[in-house]
């Protein structure tokens, strides 16, 4: 059950992101973009599962591991929102100088030179 | 701690990566007295290529070298894996950074280089590096970002309407690029069950072991593809070169044509050509057209397309293009497709001769596109300063008044049209010489490959002619007429076309080098076999408690 | 950028809450700055949280304020790239970066791979009882002040436009 709403939910999330991203307004293209490396996020998340190998966690911290999640996909997430934090700050310093620059964030009018 | 060391060959192997990040931090944090961050920067520049030398030096003789970042043994930690292959794209990186990085100490301006540039600059050439070393797919995302970042702010440097309309394209393209990426390898892990490269690839060869299914896997290896398609700049994913490359400064044109480009060749022919050949399909691919039941035999009709598509493109626009950037953007789209072309026949037969022939040149004429490109680029950057205009009507006449730039541009046109001695020359001929052997073993696409490398190489003279003749020659205009003197830059100009004739002379070392590294490409079992992902594989008690004992681990 | 409704002045509420809550965030940040090498947290998550602080003081008491009433100095003027506080928040940016780098460059010049970490226990600490320093606070510390110097030159340079 929770995999179909995971399913439905990121299925939901890229085609928000998509949409977005064709609008010609550059904030909405921005926040679609940003829609998407969050989606592209929690679809990372979804994809962690422990397939044998050897235990990252072993024999410390009381010998007792108990239930362990896979702890790779948490870190490639929290670098890839790390990253995306950054370009996503760059995109909205960017639409900003678009705005002062073309005096519009129609990117209709912005191709138009 | 003593079994950090067992994992690690030398410090070799991330030297040219620590050089290029320490030159970025003291160039920035030395950015208030511009004479001693220009000094650094240079010297940074140097010695990144003493580096990438020396790394060249320790390969030849070990073959493979890996290096465990933090001592985490592979799978589980940030393997980084220095081959022919690696040494290769890094010696092209770092003799073509050297050169681009003198040309903007003296063209880019005061201001703009106290600001911002020489650490952006030293930041990129830490990602180009971590890209070619990296042996982990996830941290060929990372690398790619650090790359990207620095050059999404130098497409927007001069802040005009132009370049940041540019900037915009170029940024949400490879945000959106970057997305699929992630997607991709979230997958990869999901269904391999590792990032290592090496590991992925023994994985892939024995899929019943592992519990893989072979054809998931093929799927995501094609939506990475993509994204590494939108770096390398290959139709269909070329729309965002021409903007990006005439918003940035000329330099900066330079790395992404000379440089940036590769690391996208180098993704493909790392990934493609050593992890992913190894998956077979069970059932065959059962889609029209394709036959065969390896990955590769899905990428090559693929790579052929789009090979060909990226000549006629890139041809066609840079015929038609009345600006000096322009066309060299539009040609930088046609020269891919030459070096993707060889990539498709590799992907389609079996011989091992000819399979390492193919990759050779590849490589060979990615070397060739770097250096010649890039001198092309340092030319129109060279013109504009002393011309202030690239429009080629108002050009004209500059072999007359400026012959040492004019000379230095015939050569890099000549070498990228394939006139011996010149490096382009081997280029075309290796190229050529694929696809002829290829066509002789019976290869059924390898016609078209010939064909369209014909017809790529006509249209490579068509627009080389026309802007030779436009803005070279003919009547002296009245703005080339009042050009200024740009000394320095000539210079570099001069010694990258020095450069190019060098290597058209004494191409046999180049050949050995870009054989080793063919091979080195090919040989799967060297490169799973150097890194090891095995090594801890849970077969008894010692092995899984050896991990407790790294450092990072709370004992 | 301001509207003709933004132009007033914050409420008592909204500059007393801001007092309060300022170092209350400054304090989380730091602990989770501290505990970031075994448990959640780290430099990234601290950065980003010491500089929502910061914001909430630029929207509350404006742009001078920092420089006027806690450094006790005229503030930038203009308030640009290079110049004041916008470029002390430059050096910080640098100096992380400097020392994040620097932190796994030590690692190599013990003789371990590029940013090798390790961790001491000390036993029997009063109050404490047992304390453990991990080197990848250090790294965390760089991390850190990446996060914050760039976050606040973006914050200070976009909102004074």
């Amino acid at each position: 059950m929770t995999q179909v709403l995971l399913a439905v939910v990121l299925g939901l999330l890229f085609a928000l992101g998509t949409f977005l991203v064709l609008r010609t307004d550059v904030v909405r293209v921005v926040w679609g973009v940003t829609l998407m490396s969050q989606a592209a996020n929690v679809y990372l998340v979804t994809m962690g599962g422990l397939t044998g190998g050897a235990p990252v966690l072993e024999g410390g911290h009381g010998g007792e591991t108990g239930a362990v999640t896979d702890p790779l996909v948490q870190a490639l997430v929290l670098t890839a929102i790390v990253i995306g934090f950054g370009t996503t700050a760059f995109a909205l310093v960017l639409t900003y100088r678009v705005h002062e620059e073309h005096g519009t964030i129609d990117l209709g009018e912005v191709r138009a030179e | 701690m003593s079994t950090a060391t067992a994992f690690t060959d030398t410090h070799v192997v991330i030297a040219p990566m620590l050089v290029a990040l320490v030159t970025a931090i003291l160039t920035l944090v030395t950015r208030r007295s511009g004479r001693t961050q220009r000094a650094l920067s240079l010297l940074g520049g140097v010695a990144y290529l003493v580096a990438v030398a020396r790394l060249g030096l320790a390969v030849l003789p070990d073959g493979v070298l890996v290096y465990q970042l933090s001592g985490w043994p592979a799978p589980f930690g940030i393997t980084l894996v220095a081959d022919a292959l690696a040494a290769f794209m890094l010696g092209l990186a770092a003799v073509v950074s050297l050169a681009i990085l003198v040309f903007s100490l003296s063209y880019v301006d005061d201001q703009g280089q106290r600001v911002s540039y020489h650490p952006l600059y030293h930041f990129m050439l830490t990602g180009v590096s971590g890209a070619f070393l990296t042996g982990d797919v996830f941290n060929l995302f990372v690398w790619f970002e650090v790359m990207l970042m620095p050059s999404y702010v130098f497409v927007v440097f001069y802040s005009g309407r132009r370049h940041t309309a540019a900037a915009l394209q170029y940024t949400v393209l490879n945000l959106v690029g970057s997305a699929l990426m992630l997607v991709a390898i979230g997958g990869l892990y999901a269904t391999t069950g590792t990032l290592n490269m090496a590991d992925i690839a023994r994985r892939l060869a024995a899929p019943a072991e592992f519990g893989i299914d072979s054809g998931p896997v093929l799927g995501l290896a094609a939506v990475l593809f993509v994204v590494f398609a939108l770096k390398a700049g290959i139709v269909p994913f070329q729309f965002w070169v021409p903007p990006a490359y005439r918003a940035a400064p000329a330099p900066v044109s330079a790395f992404l044509a000379g440089v940036t480009k590769k690391v996208g060749v180098y993704a493909i022919v790392r990934l493609y050509f050593t992890v992913f050949a190894a998956g077979t399909l069970e059932a065959g691919l059962g889609l029209p057209g394709l036959s065969g039941r390896s990955f590769l035999a899905f990428f090559g009709p693929v790579l052929f397309v789009m090979a060909l598509a990226s000549m006629v493109v890139g041809g066609v626009g840079a015929v038609s293009r009345d600006d000096l950037d322009d066309v060299f953007a539009y040609s930088s789209i046609g020269q891919v497709g030459f070096i993707v072309l060889p990539l498709a026949v590799v992907a389609t037969v079996a011989d091992p001769a000819i399979r390492v022939l193919g990759l050779v040149a590849a490589l060979v004429y990615s070397l060739n596109h770097a250096v010649a490109k890039s001198l092309l680029f340092l030319v129109s950057g060279a013109v504009f300063e002393a011309v202030g205009t690239l429009k080629i009507p108002q050009l004209g006449g500059l072999t007359s008044r400026r012959p040492v730039l004019s000379g230095s541009f015939f050569v890099g046109a000549l070498a990228l049209v394939g006139i011996p001695p010149l490096s382009g020359f081997f280029g075309k001929l290796l190229v050529f010489d694929t696809g002829a052997r290829a066509h002789a073993a019976g290869a059924s696409l390898a016609w078209l490959a010939l064909a369209g490398a014909l017809v790529g190489a006509v249209f490579t003279i068509a627009y080389l002619s026309r802007a030779w003749s436009r803005a070279f020659w003919g009547e002296v205009s009245p703005a080339v007429d009042r050009a200024g003197r740009p000394v320095v830059l000539v210079a570099v100009v001069a010694a990258l076309a020095a450069l190019v004739v060098a290597i058209g002379v004494g191409f046999d070392p180049v050949y050995g080098a870009a054989e080793a590294a063919a091979e080195a490409a090919l040989d799967r079992e060297g490169y799973v076999e150097a890194v090891d992902p095995a090594r801890f594989e849970p077969t008894d008690e010692s092995s899984a408690h050896a991990l407790g004992r790294l450092p990072g681990v709370a004992p | 950028m301001s509207g003709g409704s933004l132009d007033r002045e914050p409420t008592v509420i909204a500059r007393t809450v801001t007092r309060l809550v300022v170092p209350v965030i400054l304090v989380t940040a730091v602990a989770l700055l501290l505990q970031g090498h075994n448990l959640p947290g780290g430099g990234f998550i601290a950065g980003v949280l010491t500089t929502t602080a910061f914001a909430l003081i630029y929207i509350i008491y404006g742009l001078d304020y920092l420089e006027t009433e806690l450094l006790h100095r005229r503030p930038t003027v203009p308030f640009g790239t290079g110049t004041g506080i916008v470029r002390e928040y430059g050096n910080v940016f640098a100096a992380g970066l400097a020392v994040a780098g620097g932190g796994g460059l030590a690692a190599v010049a013990l003789g371990f791979p590029f940013l090798t970490q390790g961790v001491a226990f000390f036993e029997g600490v009063p109050v404490y009882h047992e304390f453990e320093i991990a080197s990848a606070v250090v790294f965390d510390l760089g991390v850190y002040a990446v996060v914050v110097g760039a976050l606040l030159t973006i914050l200070a340079v976009v909102g004074a436009e």
